[in-house]
C-alpha cells in the first residue's frame, strides 16, 4: 500500500504545486 | 449563458471529480486478484498519462499547425500551443513517476529501458526542449514559428508511444482495459472509477490550460507595454 500511497501524493502533490505556480505566477503578472 | 457556466462550473467540477477519483481508487474500489493494491494505481497513472500525451501534446500540437497556417495564423494559438506544451510536460513528468512507483513492486525496478518508458521519456526531452527554444529567443514571429515546427516534429512520437507496446516486446502492459475484440476487461466499480478519473483529469487539463492562458496574457500585455515605455524612452533621447 505505500507505493500506492506514494503514487497518489505525487499525482495529486504535483498537480496541486504546479496550479500553485500558476496563481503565482498570475499575481507576479498582475502586480 | 453556456459560456458562463462552463467557465463557472469547469473549476469545482473538477475538483469534486478528483476527490471522488482520490476517494474511490483509494478506499471503495476493491483490490485486484492479481495486483491486490497496486492496481488502485490504475485509477492515476493511465488517466494522467492520456492527458499528457494525447490531450495537451496533441492541444500543443494542432495549436502550432494552425499557427503556421497563414489563415489561422494569430498570437492566440502561438500562447495556446506553448501553454499546452507547459502542462504536458508537466503531466509527462508525472506519468514517468507514478508508472516507476507502479513499476518497482510490479517489474523489481524503478526504470528500465523499455521501448514504451524511453519513448514517453523523449517526449519529454521535446517539450523541455521546446520551452527552452521559447526563451531563446525575443523575436516573437521567430519564436512562434520555430516552436510550432518544433511541436510538429515531436508529435511524431506520439504514435510511436502509442504502438511500442505492440510494436516491440516490452516490459510495459499492452491495453489494460479493452480486450482486442474491444470488450471491457475491467468491470464493476473499478471500470466507474477509471472512467471517473479520465473525466476528472481531462477537465483538470482544461481548467490548468485556462488558467495559465490567462497568466500568458497578463505577461504578453506586461513585456508590450514595457517594450513601449522603452521606446518612448530611446525616442525622448533622441529628442534631446
Amino acid at each position: 500500500m505505500g507505493y500506492v500511497v506514494a503514487g497518489y501524493a505525487f499525482a495529486f502533490g504535483g498537480l496541486a504545486l504546479y496550479a500553485l505556480s500558476i496563481w503565482w505566477r498570475g499575481r507576479r503578472a498582475q502586480r | 449563458m453556456m459560456k458562463l457556466l462552463s467557465q463557472r462550473l469547469l473549476g469545482p467540477v473538477t475538483l469534486i471529480l478528483l476527490a471522488l477519483t482520490f476517494w474511490l481508487g483509494l478506499w471503495v474500489t476493491p483490490p485486484d486478484k492479481v495486483q491486490g493494491n497496486l492496481a488502485r494505481l490504475l485509477y492515476v497513472h493511465p488517466a494522467i498519462a492520456w492527458v499528457a500525451l494525447y490531450l495537451s501534446f496533441g492541444t500543443a500540437t494542432i495549436a502550432s499547425a494552425l499557427y503556421l497556417w497563414k489563415r489561422s495564423r494569430s498570437p492566440v494559438m502561438d500562447r495556446v500551443a506553448h501553454c499546452a506544451m507547459e502542462v504536458s510536460l508537466v503531466f509527462i513528468i508525472l506519468t514517468l513517476i507514478t508508472g516507476s512507483i507502479w513499476g518497482r513492486p510490479a517489474w523489481g525496478v524503478w526504470w528500465a529501458w523499455d521501448a514504451r518508458l524511453t519513448s514517453t521519456a523523449v517526449l519529454g526531452v521535446f517539450a523541455v526542449g521546446y520551452l527552452a527554444l521559447r526563451r531563446a529567443n525575443d523575436d516573437f514571429e521567430l519564436r512562434a514559428r520555430r516552436s510550432a515546427v518544433l511541436a510538429i516534429l515531436a508529435a511524431i512520437n506520439v504514435p510511436i508511444i502509442h504502438f511500442s507496446v505492440q510494436w516491440w516486446k516490452t516490459l510495459h502492459q499492452g491495453a489494460s482495459v479493452f480486450t482486442e475484440s474491444g470488450n471491457f476487461k475491467v468491470h464493476g466499480i473499478m471500470l466507474t472509477t477509471l472512467f471517473i478519473s479520465l473525466a476528472a483529469f481531462t477537465l483538470l487539463f482544461f481548467w490548468l490550460l485556462r488558467a495559465r492562458y490567462r497568466v500568458q496574457v497578463l505577461r504578453d500585455e506586461r513585456e508590450r507595454v514595457s517594450l513601449d515605455e522603452a521606446l518612448t524612452q530611446r525616442r525622448r533621447e533622441g529628442v534631446h
